[in-house]
């Protein structure tokens, strides 16, 4: 028993402590619920048997009704639509912003700072804001759009389901916009200016230098922020609620808050439980990308 | 002399990596032991080892008499100084100096006395008020000193002490750590990839390599005589200069390969036999008649005390003390002394 | 002659775009000033004509700001304490070994990163509910939240630990420590303002957190203000300025502790977001 407390205070022990409480915190709130909602999955879970131990297996039952849900494609689709849309525009504004404040010039590294506040924006807050900038009647987005001469009759964002889905991306590049600048522009400092400016002497000009030196240089980095923006994207919740609660008629739905609908709405948990499923295999991918792309760091 | 340190067949695993291959080492009270060798020798591992920051896979290490095997590091009564100095970034000087005593229960107002005592010896008295990042390198490499004699421990180690210091301090510092070794008489291991800081500090010299030890003995005695090619090569600067030959049939001389000559032995061989012949740059002459070989000279570097000529393929050099009017592509006779060549096994490297 | 203005027209620009970017917090301010028919006036006005601020203490009030408040401090609290106690240590492991124990570790805390909440609410209700966690809503929400924030905060905390020099609490150790007053005394004090700086954004999210609250608690006296916001807001709400009012007087802590710590929250995140 002595030896035991002196592992604690002088070996290996105090380690295995430290890393063994949190390990198990989280196996137990967050690894264990993934195995449950698997198992969930083939089950028959409605409100009588929310709260029994056993529960009668259905087999791939949940996952046939699923696919066979009208919205299934529809609510694929979306999912797509905006995973890739709002990485495209995150990233490519982002990047545009980064290599911006990479320039030197006074107080550039405050403002860019200024920028991270969406980042800490309740997502529900952002969502309402942005309801309103981009009401169909009185939003400010049709005005200044109207004055700007690129529209000429007022957008319905949330209403119209051919823009309802756009709305949300909307919000959610503004959101993660920030962020991704910020990634950037650690990896754009992280260039030696020396290597511009041996490129410079060797004739290159500032579009060359650009896809010459920037962009090889970046790569680690872009898989990185883009697989972020990936998790962060599929992570996105609480403009849903806030804009346009997946409608009108699902045209503005994706997987996460179809799942969530589902148990939370319908109180199907079985049928919510198979979305997330289905939906937690395409992180599974986001993932992997994600831990290859750090993997060289992580080992350090 | 008794044993301070005692170390019998300390062998370390790291995985799959055999860093220490059976270490037996015997370090006397009160005296100073350099550990060298090339990176990756297992030097500093062994050091970490009696400090207990390393566990050994398996053997004995014992400290004034008892063994420390599963002895945490705060029991062993050592002290360490650190190749990056490792002063605690928050910590005045003095409280980095009296922090291990702090640790052990000695009051304050003791503790603030024995500061000031070590703050003296050490030159630190008017920096003990400062912070780590106020000081110049040459004070904080004193701060890491005064930290490790201000607790009286039975051992000192050293882990590159001085590595982090440039050429003028070092010099300055290596007399000094020694002085301070002499003054306490505590037990010092000293551990080093610089031979001449080992040749000069230390009153014992292990050589490593490879997790092994090569060779231990006193600093002139390794030099003088070296047990195999690689302690010859490792001790001495500038390096050892080898060159293949064989036994000449009167068993008392070497003939040189490629006929560049043939050296006198004061020692008989089996004649023909394939040898290494180790000579080192600072023990040949310049001579013109009486010269036993000869070698053309690539380029002549001169430091103003000495003149290091070396051959063109590089492979070959010697010290003059004397300014000299040679150039490259002069053509030299050289002659050695016989009692200072050396001769080594070609294929274990074995001196004969 | 033309380059030494080149700064200032950058700087320009600069602001421009951070006009534009930070357009909607100002138009949340605005717009809870503004009262009913100018609210909604095509063309709008940038500028409120009459500014209603007796609007504030109306909001707080009618909508029950104080309670909803008070429960987003507490969850916060509440997640930000499980997550320093329990995710410093695993951070501090993780930084200082490095074997295959340590890789399979970190693998299993980068994945659980990546794990949305969406995916793991319905599981997590149906197993507090089995376990009677849902008796207990806003600790129930704490337990979930934190799990969700921990790996995060693993990750950037990692990062600081590394640059804390492992020859340091070796000193310590020889010098008299063990191994727990190395920690305690030598490498959390050197850590410490990565640490705080990781804390206080783990509290900034949790104090916005909405989906697990939204789903677990019911009772309205136990809800955090985000849950408060959702009752008037969706794709049908009309109540303007009583929205943006309740958004401003949410937000504004936030914003606040973010522009004072603005330069330290970038550093701890530049310096462990791409590890």
């Amino acid at each position: 028993m002595s030896r035991f407390f002196s592992g604690l205070r002088d070996g290996v022990g105090f380690d295995i402590l430290l890393v063994g409480a949190a390990l198990l915190f989280l196996l137990a709130l967050a690894g264990a619920p993934l195995v449950y909602n698997v198992l969930m999955s083939f089950q028959q879970v409605d409100m009588f048997t929310l709260g029994a131990l056993f529960r009668p297996f259905v087999g791939v039952d949940n996952y046939v009704a699923v696919v066979q849900q009208p919205e299934f494609w529809l609510v694929t689709r979306n999912t797509l639509v905006f995973v890739f849309g709002s990485m495209a525009g995150q990233f490519v504004l982002g990047f545009a912003l980064a290599l911006f404040f990479a320039q030197n010039f006074p107080g550039a590294s405050t403002i860019r700072g200024l920028f991270l506040v969406s980042w800490v924006m309740p997502g529900l807050v952002v969502g309402g804001i942005w309801s309103f900038i981009l009401a169909g009647d009185y939003g400010v987005l049709n005005v200044i759009l109207k004055a700007l001469g690129i529209i000429d009759a007022n957008v319905f964002w949330k209403s119209d389901p051919n823009f309802s889905i756009w709305a949300v991306i909307i919000a959610n590049i503004w959101l993660g916009l920030a962020f991704n600048m910020l990634l950037l522009s650690v990896g754009l400092a992280a260039i030696s200016r020396d290597l511009y400016e041996a490129a410079e002497l060797d004739g290159a000009n500032a579009f060359q230098r650009f896809w010459t030196i920037t962009m090889p240089m970046m790569r680690p980095t872009i898989g990185a922020v883009l697989s972020l923006g990936l998790i962060g994207t599929l992570q996105q919740f609480d403009l849903f609620p806030a804009l346009t609660e997946g409608g009108p008629a699902n045209t503005s739905n994706v997987a996460g808050y179809w799942s969530w609908q589902l148990s939370f709405q319908l109180y199907d948990f079985a049928k919510g439980a198979t979305v997330s499923v289905m939906m937690f295999l395409l992180v599974l991918v986001a993932s992997v990308v994600y831990v290859r792309s750090t993997r060289h760091e992580v080992r350090g | 002399m008794t044993a301070q340190i005692e170390m019998r067949d300390i062998q370390k695993h790291y995985g799959s990596f055999h860093a220490l291959k059976g270490i037996s080492l015997t370090i006397d009270k009160g005296s100073f032991v350099a550990l060298v060798g090339p990176s990756g020798c297992g030097k500093s591992t062994l050091l970490r080892s009696i400090a207990g920051l390393e566990t050994i896979t398996s053997g004995t290490l014992q400290i004034a008499g008892k063994t420390m095997t599963g002895v945490p590091p705060r029991h062993r009564d050592i002290a360490m100084v650190f190749q990056s100095y490792a002063l605690y970034p928050h910590m005045t000087v003095e409280e980095n100096l009296t922090y291990s005593l702090r640790l052990h229960g000695v009051g304050k107002a003791d503790a603030r006395q024995k500061a000031a005592e070590v703050a003296a010896t050490t030159g630190l008295t008017s920096l003990l008020g400062r912070y780590p990042r106020q000081l110049s390198g040459g004070q904080r490499q004193r701060v890491a000193m005064g930290r490790a004699i201000i607790r009286n421990p039975k051992a000192f180690l050293f882990d590159e002490p001085l590595s982090n210091l440039d050429a003028s301090l070092r010099v300055q510092m290596r007399k000094e750590i020694r002085a301070l070794h002499d003054r306490l008489g505590a037990t010092s291991v000293y551990v080093t990839h610089d031979q001449i800081e080992a040749m000069t500090m230390a009153d014992w010299v292990v050589v490593m390599r490879d997790g092994l030890i090569e060779q231990q003995g006193r600093p002139l005695d390794l030099y003088d005589k070296p047990v195999n090619r690689f302690v010859a090569g490792f001790i001495g600067s500038p390096a050892m200069n080898f060159l293949p030959g064989h036994i000449a049939e009167t068993g008392n001389a070497v003939m040189l390969a490629d006929g560049a000559g043939t050296l006198p032995l004061d020692r008989g061989l089996q004649p023909g036999r394939e040898v290494i012949v180790g000579v080192r740059p600072e023990h040949l002459d310049v001579v013109g008649d009486a010269a036993t070989f000869h070698l053309e000279i690539g380029v002549v570097e001169s430091t103003g005390s000495a003149t290091y000529l070396t051959s063109p393929d590089g492979n070959f050099q010697l010290v003059q003390s004397e300014r000299t009017s040679l150039a490259s592509g002069d053509r030299i006779g050289l002659r050695i002394d016989p009692t200072k060549i050396h001769l080594f096994d070609p294929q274990s490297g074995i001196a004969l | 002659m033309t380059r030494t203005y080149t700064p200032w027209i950058l700087l320009t620009v600069a602001l421009a775009l951070a006009a534009v970017y930070l357009f909607p917090l100002y138009w949340m301010y605005v717009t809870s000033l503004k009262t009913g028919s100018e609210m909604f006036a095509n063309p709008p006005t940038f500028w409120p004509n009459n500014a209603n601020f007796g609007i504030y203490p109306e909001v707080w009030a009618r909508r029950a700001m104080p309670t909803y408040l008070w429960n987003s401090v507490l969850i916060a609290g509440g997640v930000t304490a499980i997550t320093v106690v329990l995710g410093t240590g695993c951070a501090y492991v993780l930084a200082r070994y490095r074997n295959h124990w340590i890789d399979v570790g970190l693998f299993f805390v980068l994945m659980l990163q990546v794990l949305p909440a969406s995916v793991m609410i319905t599981p997590l209700f149906v197993g507090f509910n089995q376990v009677g966690l849902l008796n207990y809503p806003r600790t129930a929400v704490v337990l979930a939240a934190a799990a969700k924030a921990m790996p995060f905060f693993v990750v950037l905390v990692r990062a600081t630990f590394m640059s804390v020099p492992r020859e340091l609490e070796e000193a310590a150790l020889v010098d008299g420590n063990s191994r727990v007053g190395a920690f305690f005394f030598i490498v959390l004090p050197l850590a410490r303002n990565g640490i705080l700086v990781c804390a206080i954004l783990t509290f900034m999210s949790a104090f916005g957190e909405y989906i697990y609250s939204k789903s677990i608690i019911q009772s309205p006296s136990l809800q955090p203000a985000s849950v408060g916001l959702s009752g008037f807001l969706g794709p049908n709400s009309t109540d303007w300025s009583s929205i943006m009012a309740y958004s401003a007087i949410y937000v504004t802590p936030i914003l606040v502790a973010f522009v004072i710590l603005q330069r330290r929250i970038v550093s701890g995140l530049t310096s462990g977001a791409l590890k």
